[in-house]
């Protein structure tokens, strides 16, 4: 198991070969196994330039899609993972692993210990778990608390030096990138003895833990006959341990109160040393009932130094926390659209902010407009042909606020406008978050919907806390122990019920 | 040349990795590695400098030291800058090791005549002991981070000579007790004890005291490459695919090995203070250690797999992809010896989840859910290697991985997938389950098509719609309650977007026939059933010329004959033809002579109308199949990418006639004298099947009269064709070179013209009998002829000698028809005539021993020397 290259490469598009590569780095020991274990089916890594243009092409990143290109475009070219085969100079490399984010091609050829015709499962090629790992690796390290693009670049020189020490040989040692950037930095520090691997010094100063519960709930609600509105809580665990010693054991506890919405779908830090099986077997794809285990959620670990994800999971609350209706309706040149908002009385009513996004795709800008609202106030973008209904911190006491209007378009242009495949006609969506949906094209529906964007602090929606009693430290010295919750939007979509709206299968189960 | 500054360095590395070979083959490729390798001992560069030199000699060894003994200097090189540095801490000690291991495990030089190698193992296994170098060689500062190092580059070198550090089994393992870095030498140590492992049990061996001799195997001494050699040098894969390793090699040579006792307990307790310590390591590595460990003790006798559950709940918790990875490569190893029916099911709904965690990001999603499909089930039903959903995957635990149109192309191809195969299986269970998969699927399908149909989509919108229409008909074939829907709704798509016509045709190419007849029949009836001017017609024109055939003829040419009017540019006029033509080649006759009448008045182009008179010739001219291959796809590559050069060439291929290679070999049969001319019986093979063989014969030099042509219908290669007679007409007698041509017509319907070996008419093929004159009167009836030869003709004698059967069998054999008067066995007289008008007259009397006088008399002087030369020959041919 081990990589023979890998490339990061930034996707430009507009730019005549529409990317650049950024970094690239080869393992020729790996190599040369691969000419002997590939055999007649060998095909030697190219150089950056080749590479650079099969990839894109591949990936669909080059601006010529205009013509159906039948090594592309066939339909049995059908691609269902982000592992690829590059056509370059008549030969195809597999396995390519590769995707794209935040605007960075990620991709690497993991080295496959036999002959590549016929081609084995990709299950049983050890190297491609450790190639997404590597990459993964490399996109946290460059993207943690990153900001601009200097800071990038700097990220990216530092990049050689670094995976001289996590991946000197092709064989990645450690993902996390950071933990090879303090190995560098301290490296003379003598070591204590049994030293874990990704642990790469001690702490030494006052003994504190802090927890951070974020919930982000998701929504698609619909209004509509034979189509079940749906919801989901996506939980996410932060932890930092700032403990003296070795290796402290601790065991941090995650509880809920009594009328909480039990965690589901656990997944954990690998730190964490053991799991209680009714942790294990919790999941979201039983029929739920009462005899869910509801905790309290114990995590026996050893804390890595820098801060860490503990765990995820998801929950299934009752109620969603934004109960919906949108009503979109073509009039002749106009539209008449009717948003109707209420939240729901269980629900913390203090956000940091809250505002509803109404976009209108496939349309030109918005030339007119007249709305009457019961409360917040309505930011008008003509030419995204978006409206922004800010509600701010607090709803009215009623719980409910309601928008109602008529919007008309002038001529669609066909560059700015924006284009969704799903939002067409009167099908339309509001949603409410800050927009970090990153599918590449689905974005954005325009048939017809809201997105909801909300942020409340120091409430989750399960209900899930923790707090002094929650952790237990085997060492010296009680630590200070901080907790924080924060409940956000994410992906919270309201349809338009007037219009077909796109329909998961679960919301087809009644 | 004095070394480099640091800004020269800088921008030569840069033209380098820009590009590699262009910088090689320019003028400082060849000196690059010597440059490199020297400036390391520069004073005047950084050590960042000098790291970055190193990095490109970790990238590129091959590049830079393109041989054996470069790679050996190199590395020797490298070694001595080693040792030169100065005994304070320097960022060099670390990529200068690192980079003599990539030259010599990349240069191929690693091996025991090499002498870098016997200086850079011992060193790097005495780092890796941390044990004492003497003149300070490594700052104490260092110590720890080069032990990890040493240990890497171990790993690195036994990876690519496998055995190499079996004799340091014991060694690794002390160290890994007391106090050395975990992670470096647990990896270390579970590589080289998986290698020695395979290596041992290939010549039967054990592990003798391997596990436990701690004693470096060096000890001063040479390096023990035994087990290398053992070895052959042969990769071994660190985990080898699953279904390779389930035969042959792996198999045996993982059963094979028997262990005593001490030595499997030895083993166990190795390998139990390596899973021991294995959350000491970052998840990556403890992938690796997994992967080696678990196909290290497969089939292994005394190692039970239990070995490894202490482990596992552990990783099952996990969302590291390489940890659950690891996990199922276990489960591939070991199966139901390490995974009960309740542990498949718990990993089953593990990786379900993984599937769709929204916490996880998408490529993870997709590559779980390739997993799902490819599961390494305990009792595994359906065939190896293909895609399934496992057996206990049911529908209730797919319920979230279904596709939904919000999902990228990748995301709602796979789980399309998977609902295909929940359709295939739903269709034997009961109907009541509401929403049926089924349902969902052609819902799901109608609303990309739906998206396809949008006029500014891009085209992957398309694409997508089109691979997901292609992989529901392959996985659910034989489902007319799904294909029948598709059908409709793709030709719905087409009718609102024909400008996807490329990816019909595609998708039609693709297809089975199942889908594809009826699918080409519904668009064909959308294109033709709407006629007349259309910003479309372009489009209207390739599908039909991809969907039209000899049904629904005359709606068809109708669509043709109103679209004509509007084709007005090239482009259009030749998308028109291209539907004549496939109409032409599905053998559609009547109206299309019509049509391509007029085409060939009216169109504006003068190229289409060439084009249009050009296939009412053919039409007018050839038949039906001949039509077909003339038409077809041309046999010769185009050397332009032009349609009309591609399609010239097609014609002047089947419409001319070829030189080719005999098929046919022609040989010249027995002799046979009957009726009034000399016949030639021909003897045919073919050695492929040919039809419609036309033999035309030349006589060199006017000897008979013009030979007629002789026609064969049909030959196949192994069956016995009728022999050929071929009548001479000789103008004189005498022995003649035919020359002979054929032309006959290929299998594909091509002409081909053969130039075949000339046949040879002997003297002896002339030869006819004259009429048997009546009872008794036989030797008047000879005497009359011989006397009538002279004295215009000639007389001579010939010794005619005589083989073991003597002149009775010579006669028999040779000159049987012609004897006019015999008398076994001292006495024939024979007559021969020889057309147009010559006798020959034979008396062969007083036979001896070995020959026999023979008188001869013949009317023309010219026979004289051929019949002498006969008679003199034929004792030799019999």
């Amino acid at each position: 198991m081990a990589q023979r290259a890998v490339w990061l490469i930034s996707h430009e598009p507009g730019t005549p070969l529409c990317g650049t590569v950024r970094f690239s780095r080869r393992y020729p020991t790996v190599e040369k196994r691969a000419r002997v274990f590939n055999g007649a089916s060998y095909v030697p890594i190219p150089e950056d330039g080749p590479f650079l243009k099969a990839l894109l092409f591949e990936l669909r990143l080059l601006d010529d899609d205009k013509d159906f290109v039948e090594s592309r475009d066939s339909c049995s070219r059908i691609n269902k993972t982000s592992i690829y085969g590059l056509l370059i100079g008549g030969e195809e490399l597999w396995p390519v692993v590769a995707f794209l984010k935040n605007d960075i091609i990620y991709a690497c050829v993991p080295l496959v210990e036999q002959t590549l015709s016929p081609r084995p499962p990709l299950i049983s090629v050890s190297g491609v778990s450790q190639g997404f790992e590597f990459l993964f690796g490399i996109q946290d390290f460059l993207y943690s608390g990153q900001k601009n693009d200097s800071e990038l670049n700097t990220k990216l020189s530092q990049l050689p030096d670094l995976l001289l020490q996590a991946c000197p040989f092709g064989t990645l040692l450690d993902a996390n990138l950071k933990n090879s950037l303090d190995n560098t930095n301290f490296a003379s520090v003598t070591q204590p003895q049994k030293q874990p691997a990704w642990k790469t010094g001690t702490y030494k100063g006052k003994p504190q833990v802090s927890i951070s519960i974020t919930e982000k709930v998701k929504s698609m609600q619909y209004d509509k006959q034979g189509i079940a509105d749906t919801w989901q809580v996506v939980g996410t665990v932060t932890c930092k341990c700032d403990l003296e010693g070795i290796m402290p054991n601790v065991t941090i506890s995650l509880n809920l109160p009594t009328n909480g919405s039990p965690l589901q779908d656990i997944l954990v830090h690998p730190c964490v040393t053991s799991l209680d099986s009714a942790i294990l077997t919790s999941s979201s794809i039983d029929a739920m009932d009462d005899s869910a285990f509801s905790g309290p959620y114990k995590f026996p670990l050893t804390p890595p130094l820098e801060s860490f994800n503990l765990c995820y999971y998801t929950s299934q609350v009752p109620v969603p926390p934004i109960l919906g209706f949108y009503q979109l309706k073509e009039e002749e040149v106009q539209l008449r659209i009717t948003i109707n908002l209420k939240l729901h009385e269980s629900v913390k009513n203090n956000f940091e902010f809250c505002e509803a996004h109404i976009p209108f795709y496939n349309r030109g800008p918005i030339t007119h407009l007249e709305y009457k609202t019961s409360f917040g106030q309505l930011e008008v973008f003509r030419e995204k042909s978006l409206l922004i209904w800010i509600i701010g911190q607090k709803f009215p006491k009623s719980m409910e606020i309601s928008l109602s209007g008529t919007v008309t378009f002038g001529a669609k242009s066909h560059e700015k406008q924006p284009f969704d495949p799903i939002c067409i006609g009167e099908t339309a969506y509001l949603k409410g978050h800050p927009g970090h949906y990153t599918a590449t094209w689905t974005t954005e529906c325009a048939m017809s919907s809201e997105k909801l964007h909300f942020r409340i602090l120091d409430y989750t929606l399960t209900g899930c806390y923790a707090d002094q009693h929650s952790v237990q430290v085997f060492a010296s010295g009680k630590p200070k122990i901080s907790a924080y919750r924060k409940l956000i939007s994410s992906d919270y979509y309201i349809w338009n019920s007037k219009a077909p709206a796109p329909v998961t299968y679960g919301s087809l189960l009644l | 040349m004095g070394p480099l500054s640091r800004d020269a360095w800088a921008q030569r590395l840069g033209a380098f990795r820009a590009s590699p070979s262009a910088f090689m083959a320019g003028p400082e490729g060849e000196d690059l590695g010597r440059d490199l390798l020297g400036d390391l001992r520069s004073e005047k560069l950084s050590e960042q400098t000098k790291v970055s030199l190193l990095a490109l000699s970790l990238e590129y060894p091959a590049q830079l030291w393109p041989d054996v003994s470069a790679a050996e200097v190199a590395a020797t090189s490298l070694l001595d800058t080693l040792v030169l540095l100065p005994p304070r801490p320097s960022a060099l000690r670390r990529p200068l090791l690192l980079a003599a291991t990539t030259a010599l495990a990349a240069g191929g030089s690693l091996g025991p005549t090499s002498g870098a190698s016997c200086r850079l193992l011992p060193l790097l296994l005495g780092l890796a002991a941390g044990s004492d170098l003497g003149r300070g060689f490594v700052p104490a500062s260092e110590q720890r981070p080069l032990q990890a190092t040493a240990c890497e580059c171990l790993r690195e070198l036994e990876s690519c000579k496998p055995g190499l550090l079996g004799g340091s089994l014991g060694l690794l393992r002390g160290l890994l007790g007391q106090e050395g870095p975990v992670q470096p030498l647990s990896l270390l140590l579970a590589l080289a004890l998986r290698n020695t492992l395979v290596l041992q049990s290939r010549v039967g061996a054990g592990l003798g005291g391997l596990l436990t001799d701690k004693v470096p195997p060096t000890g001063g001494g040479p390096w023990d490459w035994t087990l290398v050699e053992e070895g052959d040098g042969r990769l071994q894969p660190q985990a080898p695919s699953w279904p390779a390793a389930e035969e042959g090699e792996g198999e045996r040579s993982l059963t094979a090995r028997e262990h005593s006792p001490e030595e499997a307990r030895e083993l166990r307790a190795a390998v139990i203070q390596l899973l021991d310590t294995s959350y000491l390591l970052t998840p990556v590595a403890q992938a690796q250690l997994l992967w080696l460990l678990g196909w290290a003790l497969r089939g292994l006798q005394g190692q039970p797999p239990a070995l490894f559950k202490p482990q596992l709940v552990r990783l099952l918790g996990t969302a590291q992809l390489t940890l659950l990875h690891a996990v199922l490569a276990l489960k591939a190893a070991f199966g139901e010896a390490l995974f009960t029916a309740q542990d498949e099911a718990l990993l089953l709904r593990r990786l379900t989840l993984a599937a769709q965690h929204p916490a996880l990001p998408p490529p993870t999603h997709l590559f779980y859910l390739h997993c799902l499909l490819s599961f390494p089930e305990n009792w595994p039903l359906g065939p190896e290697g293909e895609e399934a959903a496992p057996l206990l995957l049911g529908p209730q635990l797919c319920r979230g991985l279904l596709p939904s149109l919000l999902h990228d192309p990748m995301a709602l191809l796979a789980r399309l997938h998977l609902l295909c195969l929940l359709c295939a299986e739903d269709e034997e269970e009961e109907k009541g389950q509401l929403p049926s998969p089924r349902h969902y699927l052609e819902e799901l399908l109608a609303g990309l098509r739906q998206r396809a149909a949008l006029d500014e989509g891009p085209r992957a919108l398309a694409t997508v719609c089109f691979q997901a229409s292609y992989l529901v008909t392959r996985c659910l074939a034989g489902q007319p309650t799904v294909l029948t829907p598709l059908i409709h709704g793709l030709a719905q798509l087409y009718r609102v977007r024909p400008m996807l016509a490329s990816h019909f045709v595609d998708f039609l190419d693709q297809v089975d026939s199942e889908l594809r007849e009826p699918l080409k029949v519904v668009l064909r009836q959308e294109v033709v059933s709407r006629p007349g001017r259309d910003e479309a017609l372009c489009w209207h024109l390739k599908m039909l010329a991809k969907v039209a055939d000899g049904d629904a003829q005359s709606a068809t040419l109708n669509f043709l004959q109103a679209a004509a009017a509007h084709c007005t540019n090239w482009d259009l006029q030749q998308g028109l033809l291209r539907v004549c033509r496939a109409l032409l080649r599905a053998g559609v006759r009547g109206g299309l002579v019509d049509l391509l009448q007029v085409l060939a008045r009216q169109l504006e182009d003068p190229d289409g109308r060439d084009h249009a008179r050009l296939y009412y010739i053919l039409l007018a001219h050839l038949a039906g199949p001949k039509l077909g291959v003339a038409l077809g796809p041309s046999l010769a590559p185009p050397a332009l990418a032009s349609s009309l050069v591609a399609e010239n060439q097609g014609f002047v291929a089947a419409l001319m006639v070829q030189e080719a290679p005999a098929l046919v070999r022609l040989s010249v049969g027995s002799h046979g004298v009957k009726g009034p001319l000399p016949v030639l019986k021909l003897q045919l093979e073919a050695l492929e099947p040919i039809y419609s063989l036309e033999l035309r014969f030349r006589v060199e030099g006017q000897l008979y009269a013009p030979l007629e042509a002789v026609h064969v219908p049909c030959l196949c290669p192994g069956r016995p064709a009728r022999p050929l007679l071929l009548p001479l007409q000789p103008r004189c007698p005498a022995p003649a070179r035919l020359d002979v041509h054929a032309l006959y017509t290929t299998s594909t319907g091509l002409t081909c013209h053969a130039h075949l070996p000339p046949l040879f008419v002997n003297f002896a093929d002339l030869f006819l009998p004259f009429p048997k004159p009546p009872g008794g009167a036989g030797l008047g009836f000879f005497e009359e002829l011989w006397d009538s030869c002279l004295p215009e003709g000639a007389e001579s004698r010939v010794w005619c000698p005589l083989g073991p059967q003597g002149l009775e069998g010579l006669v028999s054999h040779h000159l049987e028809p012609f004897v006019v008067v015999a008398q076994p066995p001292t006495s024939y007289y024979v007559a021969i005539h020889l057309p147009p008008n010559s006798k020959l007259l034979l008396r062969l009397e007083a036979a001896l021993a070995d020959g026999v006088p023979v008188a001869l008399r013949t009317d023309d002087w010219a026979v004289l020397p051929l019949a002498g030369d006969y008679l003199r020959g034929l004792a030799a041919a019999l």
